[in-house]
């Protein structure tokens, strides 16, 4: 058992102790109340017992009613409804006990002056009378024989002897006494019934004998029974035996002694009683005062004590409610009775074991959806592929990083936002959001397209797939769109596509190009001496045509010869500066004479890139000679070639920029300068900036051309400086473009 | 012969009674009583004489009794004095043993019907009866001659402490209505011990 139960226990044995000890006191009081003797000594104590029984009651009472008025002020649940059955039960008890109470304390009151009414009273006194009437006329009688043996006793010359037991007897006496007024004994005469030794003369007798007036009186035995005691002066009337006394005592009849007994008993019992009407009158209306007390304060603790066991199980169930509401369904209601309460008890507890039931099966349920939807979260962020998922508003409920990556800008935390008008103007993202949109306002729920996007740095081609997502119940499920940027692949395709066309240019066109110039001058040599002057300029003119155009198709095919060759790299820490300074000078005498002028702004702090000198060489000399190409025929022309250094650690890469105030790229060629044979010149292959992206690639690096704010073109160059890693790199995966590759 | 008087006795009534005195003050508007005069006994001389191999006491009892309960006397109730007498011996390093003790009680009644107080020695249950009040009062405070302790029960050369008291209480004549006097005017009274050495 542990300390509480015991506590528990031990009030409780405590309180029956109590209660038995106190309920023994109010019927030994109301014993005490009834003469009961035994318990008359007991009384002070009887009385403090039940006067503290009612003080601890009342202590408890105090107790109960000072928590029930703290639980109202407190709004405690249930504390309201107790308190109203408190008062109605109390209220209940306390009305008929205070009736009650009222007519026994006026019965009691009324009963207890009726035992001592007036006419009890009188007749009792007027008894009184009676007997003594009875008694004085034998007091009198006896008396004066009394003064006939003191008058015989005269006459006889004093008191002898036998002449006083001659008179004893003759008067009934049973003694005479003869003493002097000092009350020494002189002689006397007693019967033989009685003690023979005399009595003394009462001092009392003496001094009134003395005083010249005769005594007698009425004497109560000890033993039961009166005695009437005379005493007259013997020989005061003739004055010769002055100074004696004459005592005689008389028996009073059995009879008789026995009634005035009875009236003495009665009178006395009845003057005592009168006397103790006031305490006892006290005593009954305390004891029906304590009765009254222990009823009412009983009455108001069983009051609060049923209010609370009919309250108790409501106001488990009302906090069990609240438990269950906050998320506790371990909550359990003590099952206290088997009633309809008890009922209710044993339903809310089924009820919050079902609900745990069903929330653990929940709790799995949604234990497995998120561990599926972790794995989803991470094979879409692990996908190269951008998945968005979209509200059926059009919010963005989900987006993974490669979404962000191919559209260019970042889309984490951006759920909830509009997928609408998402992003910056004119950038990818918004371009794609809105013929996503458009598609999606057509009503074209599931579709799978191309989208090509014209941008300032390209053109960008995205595959993309649009398929609605399953209904939630009643609800659109939304959709979501799984896209692809396949420009690199499409890029990658086109130049596999150009590569072939190049190898097998320069398999079929240069290989019948050297017979043909050597079959020509062949037959100009053979031919021009044995002809006539105007046929041989004529031969001349021919075969100086074919060989020009034979070496002008020559130069062409080794151009795609050039662009289909596989690269041979030979890495080495390259001075991109200093190699811009040598070729820049071999270009300053020439565009000098065109009126064009050559810019250089040179980071001088700029470190070595790992590179193929001689490829970078090649690239240089493209970007410069599409430059001069372009400024041809203007005047105060201008190249910029700007070298610098931007990011740090991995990311760190070299820029090179080469700018011209010519004409421009057309914008409807901006997604595509860098395809082989485009060109807007009317000489030239068309394979410049496809060589110069090439060899971009080939060092792990990527361009960007655009055309310049204030007018002319921009191509810019960034290379890693841990070019050789990433020529590694850029081999492997020919077909990606650096960005993306770099945020996946 | 030297006297002392040991106050002791008034101390330990109060506190037998203390227990009930919040009680009636409790219960005070049940029994106020206007304010009245407290009985007073005391022992003014008491002293001892050997007689015939016999030492007999004599006390003298000074008593004041009120009017109220003269009054409650003439009712019915009994007045009851006991003497209580003790003879310790004297040591001066162990405690005083015990040699005697005796209680001598009287019972003062009024009969109606003689008219007549009767005192009766509830030791010997002899009685005596008085006409008037005074006279009884002055018998029952009086005791001349009570026979204390044979003189061969004292040891010669011996100091011996003789103390007096008396106790004076106020009762129903049957016991049944005693418990009520709880609620009456409380006219019992005890004296301080009258104590004294003897050698013999």
């Amino acid at each position: 058992m542990d300390a509480p139960a015991l506590r528990r226990a031990a009030a409780a044995a405590a309180m029956g102790v109590g209660g038995l000890l106190w309920l023994s006191a109010i019927l030994f009081m109301a014993r005490t109340a009834q003469h009961s003797e035994p318990f008359s000594r007991l009384h002070p104590w009887i009385l403090m017992i039940n006067v503290a029984g009612l003080v601890v009651l009342l202590a408890l009472l105090a107790t109960k009613l000072t928590q029930l008025v703290r639980d109202w002020r407190g709004h405690v649940i249930g504390s309201r409804l107790k308190a109203r059955m408190v008062w109605t039960f109390g209220v209940l008890a306390t009305l008929p006990i205070l009736l009650v109470y009222f007519f026994a304390v006026q019965f009691l009151n009324r009963g207890i002056d009726s035992w001592f009414n007036v006419e009890i009273r009188q007749s009792l006194d007027d008894a009184l009378v009676l007997s003594r009437s009875a008694l004085e006329t034998r007091m009198r009688d006896h008396l004066a024989a009394t003064e006939m043996i003191a008058s015989e006793l005269s006459l006889s010359g004093g008191p002898l002897p036998g002449s006083l037991e001659m008179l004893r007897r003759q008067s009934g006496a049973t003694e005479v006494i003869v003493a002097t007024e000092y009350g020494v004994i002189i002689t006397m005469s007693k019967g033989l019934s009685h003690d023979v030794v005399p009595d003394e003369v009462p001092s009392e007798v003496l001094l009134q004998v003395r005083q010249g007036r005769p005594f007698v009186s009425l004497e109560p035995l000890a033993e039961g029974g009166y005695l009437i005691r005379t005493a007259v002066p013997l020989g005061a009337s003739s004055g010769d035996r002055g100074g004696m006394v004459v005592q005689a005592t008389y028996p009073v009849a059995e009879r008789l002694g026995a009634l005035a007994d009875t009236v003495q008993a009665a009178y006395q019992q009845f003057g005592e009683k009168d006397y103790l009407r006031k305490p006892l009158k006290a005593s009954f209306i305390l004891t029906l005062t304590v009765v009254l007390l222990l009823s009412l304060l009983a009455a108001w603790y069983g009051a609060i004590f049923t209010a609370q066991r009919l309250v108790q199980p409501i106001q488990d169930l009302v906090k069990g409610t609240r438990a269950v509401a906050q998320g506790d369904l371990d909550t359990r209601l003590p099952l206290t009775s088997h009633d309809e309460m008890g009922f209710l008890v044993h339903s809310f507890n089924d009820m919050t074991k079902r609900l745990r039931r069903a929330r653990e099966d929940q709790q799995q349920a949604q234990q497995v959806a998120e561990t599926e939807r972790a794995n989803l979260a991470i094979v879409l962020a692990r996908l190269s592929t951008g998945v968005i998922a979209l509200e059926p508003d059009l919010r963005i409920r989900t987006a993974n990083r490669a979404a962000g990556s191919i559209l260019g800008e970042e889309l984490d935390g951006c759920e909830g936002r509009s997928f609408a008008g998402i992003g910056g103007a004119e950038g990818l993202l918004r371009q794609f959001s809105e013929a996503c949109r458009s598609r999606l306002a057509a009503g074209e729920t599931e579709w799978r397209e191309q989208l090509v996007f014209p941008l300032e740095t390209g053109r960008r081609v995205i595959m993309c797939a649009c398929t609605p997502l399953p209904r939630e119940g009643a609800t659109h499920g939304g959709y979501v769109l799984v896209f692809d940027d396949i420009t690199a692949m499409l890029q990658a395709q086109r130049e596999a596509a150009w590569g072939e066309v190049a190898r097998r240019l320069a398999h079929e066109i240069k290989n019948p190009l050297t017979p043909i110039r050597l079959s020509a001058e062949r037959m100009r040599h053979k031919l021009m001496p044995s002809m006539n002057e105007q046929d041989a300029k004529l031969l001349d003119r021919g075969t100086e045509t074919i060989v020009q155009q034979v070496e002008a198709m020559k130069e062409m095919v080794n151009a795609f010869s050039e662009y289909a060759r596989a690269p041979r790299f030979e890495m080495t820490e390259v001075n991109l500066n200093q190699l811009v300074s040598e070729l820049t000078d071999l270009y300053r005498a020439q565009v000098s004479g065109r009126g064009v002028t050559l810019d250089l702004r040179l980071d001088p702090a700029l470190a070595g890139v790992v590179a193929d000198r001689g490829r970078l060489r090649q690239l240089l000399h493209n970007l410069l000679t599409n430059s001069v190409e372009a400024l041809e025929g203007r005047t105060g022309g201008r190249i910029s070639i700007r070298t610098r250094r931007t990011g740090v650690g991995d990311d760190a890469v070299v820029e090179l920029a080469v700018e011209d105030n010519g004409p421009g790229f057309q914008r409807e060629l901006m997604g595509q300068v860098f395809d082989p044979y485009v060109t807007t010149k009317a000489r030239g292959t068309g394979l410049g900036l496809a060589i110069v992206r090439k060899i971009v690639e080939e060092h792990g690096g990527h361009v960007e051309a655009e055309n310049r704010p204030d007018g002319g073109a921009r191509v810019r160059v960034a290379l890693p400086l841990n070019g050789a890693i990433r020529g590694e790199a850029a081999r492997r995966e020919p077909h990606r473009s650096e960005p993306r590759r770099e945020r996946a | 012969m030297s006297n002392t008087q040991a106050r002791t006795g008034g101390f330990d009534r109060r506190l037998r009674r203390l227990p009930f005195a919040w009680a009636f003050c409790f219960f005070a508007t049940l029994v106020a009583e206007p304010a009245r005069a407290d009985t007073t006994v005391e022992v003014t001389r008491a002293a001892i004489a050997l007689d015939e191999g016999v030492y007999a006491l004599d006390v003298d009892l000074g008593l004041n009794l009120p009017g109220g309960a003269r009054r409650a006397i003439e009712a019915g109730l009994t007045l009851r004095l006991n003497y209580e007498i003790e003879i310790d011996r004297t040591r001066r390093y162990l405690p005083d043993p015990d040699v005697a003790s005796l209680v001598q009680s009287y019972e003062l009644s009024y009969h109606a019907l003689s008219q007549r107080y009767l005192l009766r020695n509830r030791n010997s249950g002899e009685q005596q009866d008085f006409g008037g009040l005074p006279s009884a009062l002055d018998r029952l405070t009086t005791v001349r001659g009570l026979p204390l302790i044979d003189a061969s029960l004292l040891e010669s050369g011996t100091t011996y402490e003789i103390r007096v008291r008396a106790e004076l209480t106020l009762r129903s004549a049957p016991d049944t209505l005693s418990w009520l006097l709880f609620w009456t005017e409380d006219w019992s009274a005890t004296s301080e011990w009258y104590a004294w050495t003897h050698r013999p």
